[in-house]
């Protein structure tokens, strides 16, 4: 066959599709541009990357952040947020070398210790309870020491503080906000430890404690690293199961396909929770128990899915062609039925974890989950639950805390279905 | 003589040396598919499974070095008869020979590995790509499966050398691309490329043009062209399109409804169709020439449900010379002039008189 | 305007929103259609025609819109009126017989209640019995039989849904049809009873049909004039005996040389070198330039006007412009 006019030989397209022009502009570039197009969603899923990320680093590295250990006793119970808890403190003078109540102990027959109080508070009570202890241990042990200090009342702060600076009495007990008011016009006096002992805590908590006097703060943060690795796994052994199992069933078809759908509806249609609570009361409290009960309820999810799309992928053209040249079925599965497959599971993983991490809490809630020595959001729900009217703040953080991580997973999940379906929406 | 089915292509020589010898023989296939019907309606009708009858007992053969063009319109049953040459589907009934293998004899595995000395180019070029793999890994997937001897490096070039063959260039610059960031037409040629990349023997071309611009079908047609003479390719090509099919075809095969009408040589099948189907369809065909426009009545009635078609000759409700046997007897193909065989009873008054 | 005109459209353009800027699917073009004639559109995928079709009733997808032009319709320029009097324009004085129609009938009515509702629709003042009547008539008229009308579109074929589309057309008396692809969907015999019944109907009811297709058979078939698009501009309009004997824009030239005609014993067909362009980023000056084997520097450079250049001819090309003369006539290289 002759030629009439030169071979046309199409060239390369040049800009012949606005996918190639995007090409050659930077990946960030081609995310702001995102922007645009898909308005509300994008900010869902850049504010929700940004907080899923945030989460993930806080999960890794939780001693960064979080200012104590979890089960760490920082300070008083109950402390509610911010405030800087009241004790009663010791005041001494300031070179008297006295760095505690039992300090002041003196041997048997030697003069008792004179300590002021201002009348009208418990500080006295405290000083009494406190004295007779520190007593009753001196009077067991071999030291000779005795505690049994006089109190003399005082009618206000100032005289109270003045005797002491006159060396009239040997120590003043206050509460510890009240000398802190007053502790300029005072310079010779400082403040010792408190009754029981332990420094003067002179700061609040941001959270607050609870009601064992843990920084619920640190155990938020802390909580992070359980309820993530109990999201991502439980997602993970899900989907590594799930996935599988759905693109088999679906490709196959026939008894196995019937027998496994037959399995998986009857799981899925178990209310989650409940069979989650069967499977970990049976297997009994740990993390691991917890992980697999959370995965069981979810590989139904993954495998439903990736056998509805497998279904589908498999009656298109290109599968036609795939078996015209001569691929083997399990080239087909893996290399042309998978990847047109997996876009719908990375989707539902995000969602997936962030109901996992919402199960796991429910179930560490009941008491289901975990040894009560790790911290876990879970936990301290349940352990706030009693306390709910007089220190609110013990369940009101963990709970936003697992509020925040679930919705932020989910926003990331919903943001990138809208997005990513249709396929090649943008033709 | 039952040849063993060999990976290793007839080269060139041979193919060329063996030039119209038979290597395609479609031995009386029927192609029924069975429609699902409920249990009960299935116990009304007796145990008998309604079946879309979409080919019904079609006999031909394809010379080496050919264009066999199949043509006809819907329900047909021409794009089945396309995937049963290839033995994509197993016909219900009847035998399919390559090269004197009988492909009902084949194991699975058999069967796979000759599929390197034939294959199909599809409609739509962009469904028969997948969406997620790039161009060059489409391409080279073939030569994977059916030359393990290549090296990685070797596949590469091999398929490089095949986008130049198609007239994509510069062909790196298509490798890595993606099926919907090129045009129709491209995708057109990376199927051709695809579908050459093992030096087959047979391409069967399922309305390769169907879903291309107008202007540029005859590129893609000249191409098909091009390659046929490189590569010493046998055609099945199949059409609704009279038009295309009598430019391109060497030997034509007119269906209706699931049975061959006409068969011959293109000359002589257009310029003396013997089948009043296929006078119809000739006349039918739009003409690119106000001054000759149609003038010949067109049959009654519409193609009939494949399920239930006609009794005797299919063509018999609306064929204008219609008389009491047709509705009776099946026509047999009957040859009336050398290599131009038709089935009609009563094609005869068609033919030139001497 | 002239009373055989029955639609006068001029200077159209619609312009789409995309995320990578600005397309004109349709760009400035003007069209004259005459009262009872058959004009055919005919063009490539992308060059705009169907764009242009549903425009002339104001319809277009969503993120489009008809950004300039005047659309003489009878009389009036329905740019000017208010969008919600379009649907009563639409089915009643312009019909639109769709390519693929199972999408246009609502599967859950039969062919009867379709065609008496869309009656009884526009003109509320009919009564049941009268719309019926002229259902049936026209049903008759397009070939379909009455016990057919019971039907519902799923039990229909392809050709006998499009006849059904008309029959919604007519019923209204519509005074144009546009029809956009009604035929590639059909088999060839199905498509030529098709391309029939337009004829008859053009002669028995003087209808005016707009036949958009990119099927230059069909037009030579059965249009008295022809249009033809490309990249979203007019390249050429005449009559069809004309246009086909004495193509004048190079783009009609190679389009009619690269179509195979079943008539004649072609050895080899015209190969047009390239591919239509991408609306995007349109080749400057005249669109067809690149493919263009009389491609001359000023092609490159500007735009050709659309103008008359024989007795019933205009097109829109350098070769025959009287402005070209005195600009540089070199052949343009590369």
């Amino acid at each position: 066959m002759s030629y009439q006019n030169e071979n046309p030989i199409s060239s390369p397209p040049e800009g012949v599709s606005w996918e190639a022009e995007l090409k050659k502009v930077g990946f960030l570039r081609r995310i702001l541009m995102g922007r645009k197009w898909y308005k509300v969603d994008w900010w869902f899923v850049v504010i929700s990357s940004f907080a899923v990320l945030g989460f993930i680093i806080v999960a890794i590295a939780p001693g960064l952040f979080a200012p104590y250990k979890p089960d760490v006793l920082v300070g008083p119970r109950f402390l509610a947020p911010n405030e800087i808890p009241q004790t009663s403190v010791l005041i001494v003078p300031a070179d008297s070398g006295i760095t505690e109540l039992k300090d002041l102990a003196v041997p048997e027959n030697a003069a008792r210790p004179q300590i002021g109080v201002v009348s009208g508070f418990s500080t006295a009570g405290d000083l009494n309870t406190q004295s007779q202890v520190i007593d009753e241990e001196l009077k067991n042990g071999t030291s000779g020491l005795r505690l049994r200090p006089k109190i003399s009342r005082y009618a206000s702060l100032d005289e109270l503080l003045t005797a002491l600076k006159n060396n009239e009495i040997n120590a003043a007990v206050l509460i510890s906000t009240e000398f802190d008011q007053v502790k300029n016009k005072y310079p010779t006096l400082r403040e010792a430890n408190t009754l029981t002992g332990e420094s003067v805590v002179t700061h609040g908590f941001p959270l607050g404690t609870n009601d064992i006097g843990q920084d619920i703060l640190s155990r938020m943060i802390w909580g992070t690293r359980i309820a993530l690795i109990i999201g991502f796994s439980s997602a993970l052994i899900s989907l590594f199961i799930g996935v599988p199992l759905g693109l088999f069933a679906g490709f196959a078809g026939g008894g196995f396909d019937r027998v496994l759908s037959l399995v998986m509806d009857s799981l899925y249609s178990f209310p989650g929770l409940i069979l989650a609570i069967a499977i970990a009361a049976v297997l009994g409290p740990s993390i691991m128990n917890i992980i697999v009960a959370i995965s069981v309820l979810y590989i139904p999810t993954y495998y439903r899915i990736v056998r509805g799309q497998t279904l589908t992928v498999k009656e298109e053209v290109y599968i036609e062609a795939a078996k015209s040249i001569g691929a083997r079925k399990n080239e087909i599965l893996w290399r042309y039925i998978f990847p047109n497959v997996i876009p719908s599971v990375a989707i539902i993983f995000s969602v997936n974890v962030a109901d996992a991490i919402l199960t796991g809490a429910g179930l560490s809630f009941l008491g289901l989950g975990l040894p009560p020595t790790i911290a876990d959001w879970g936990i301290d729900l349940a352990r706030g639950q009693r306390f709910i009217q007089t220190a609110w703040w013990m369940i009101t953080f963990p709970g936003m805390a697992i509020m925040l991580v679930v919705l932020s997973f989910t926003l990331l999940g919903e943001g990138l279905t809208e997005i990513f379906n249709p396929k090649l929406r943008d033709r | 003589m039952a040849k063993k089915a060999t990976r290793t292509n007839v080269d060139n020589s041979a193919r060329v040396a063996n030039q119209g010898e038979t290597l395609v023989k479609v031995d009386n296939i029927r192609m029924h598919f069975p429609i699902q019907s409920g249990l009960i309606a299935s116990l009304l009708n007796k145990g008998h499974i309604p079946a879309v009858k979409a080919v019904d007992g079609v006999s031909f053969e394809i010379r080496r070095g050919e264009v066999f063009g199949l043509a006809g319109e819907s329900g047909s049953g021409k794009s089945t008869i396309g995937r049963v040459v290839l033995n994509l589907y197993e016909p219900t009934s009847g035998k399919v020979t390559f090269d004197g293998i009988d492909l009902s004899k084949l194991s699975a595995e058999e069967m796979r590995l000759l599929r390197s000395r034939m294959q199909i180019v599809f409609q739509d070029p962009l469904a028969s790509l997948n969406p997620r793999m790039s161009l060059g890994a489409a391409i080279e997937d073939p030569a994977a499966i059916h030359m393990p001897e290549l090296t990685s490096d070797e596949r590469r070039e091999k398929v490089l050398s095949i986008f130049h063959e198609v007239g994509m260039n510069p062909p790196e610059a298509y490798y890595d691309l993606f099926p919907h960031q090129i045009s129709g037409g491209q995708r057109q040629r990376v199927v051709l490329a695809r579908a050459l990349v093992t030096h087959p023997e047979l391409i069967v071309a399922d309305e390769p043009i169907a879903m291309a611009d107008v202007s540029v079908r005859s590129i893609l047609l000249d191409l098909m062209m091009q390659m046929k003479k490189e590569f010493d390719l046998t055609y099945l090509f199949i059409t609704h399109d009279l038009a295309t099919a009598k430019y391109i075809c060497d030997r034509i095969g007119i269906l209706y409804l699931g049975k061959m009408c006409e068969l011959g040589e293109v000359n002589e099948v257009y310029s003396h169709p013997l089948h009043p189907y296929t006078q119809a369809l000739m006349a039918a065909v739009p003409v690119p020439d106000p001054k000759q426009r149609r003038t010949e009545k067109m049959p009654e009635g519409e193609i009939p449900n494949p399920i239930n078609p006609p009794s005797g000759c299919h063509f018999h409700p609306r064929c204008p010379l219609a008389q009491e046997i047709c509705s009776q007897q099946e026509p047999p193909l009957r040859e009336l002039r050398p290599g131009h065989q038709v089935a009609c009873h009563f094609a005869e008054q068609f033919l030139p008189k001497k | 305007m002239s009373d055989n005109i029955l639609y006068s459209i001029k200077n159209m353009t619609v312009e789409y929103k995309t995320r990578a800027g600005i397309v004109r699917a349709v760009d400035n073009v003007s069209l004259d259609i005459q009262r009872g004639e058959i004009l055919g559109l005919v063009g490539e995928s992308g060059c705009g025609k169907s764009t242009f079709g549903k425009a002339l009733m104001r319809l277009h997808d969503g993120p489009a819109r008809i950004s300039a032009g005047e659309l003489w319709f009878d009389g009036r320029d329905l740019m000017s009126l208010p969008i919600d009097q379009m649907p009563q324009i639409r089915g009643a004085e312009i019909g639109m017989v769709f390519q693929d129609p199972m999408t246009s009938l609502n599967p859950v009515q039969s062919i009867m209640d379709h065609l008496t509702e869309t009656i009884l629709a526009h003109e509320p003042d009919s009564s049941e019995a009268s719309a019926k009547i002229r259902a049936n008539e026209l049903v008759e008229k397009l070939g379909i039989r009455h016990e057919r009308l019971k039907e519902y579109p799923h039990q229909m074929s392809g050709g006998m849904r499009q006849r059904v589309m008309i029959a919604l057309a007519l019923a209204l008396r519509a005074k144009l049809v546009i029809a956009d692809e009604p035929t590639t969907s059909l088999d060839v015999i199905v498509e030529a009873k098709f391309l029939d019944l337009l004829k008859e109907l053009q002669q028995e009811f003087g209808l005016t049909i707009l036949l958009i297709t990119h099927n230059i058979g069909v037009v030579a078939e059965v249009c008295d004039r022809v249009a033809v698009m490309y990249a979203a501009k007019m390249a050429e309009v005449g009559t069809t005996a004309d246009v086909f004997a004495n193509p004048k824009h190079p783009y009609t030239q190679g389009l009619l040389k690269s179509v195979p005609n079943i008539k004649l014993d072609e050895e080899e067909l015209f190969k047009m070198k390239g591919e239509p362009p991408n609306l995007l980023k349109p080749p400057s000056g005249c669109r067809f330039h690149p493919r263009c084997p009389f491609a001359m520097d000023v092609c490159f450079n500007e735009e050709p006007p659309f103008e008359q250049v024989a007795k019933d001819q205009m097109a829109s090309c350098w070769l025959y412009s009287e402005k070209a003369k005195g600009k540089k006539l070199e052949a343009h290289h590369g």
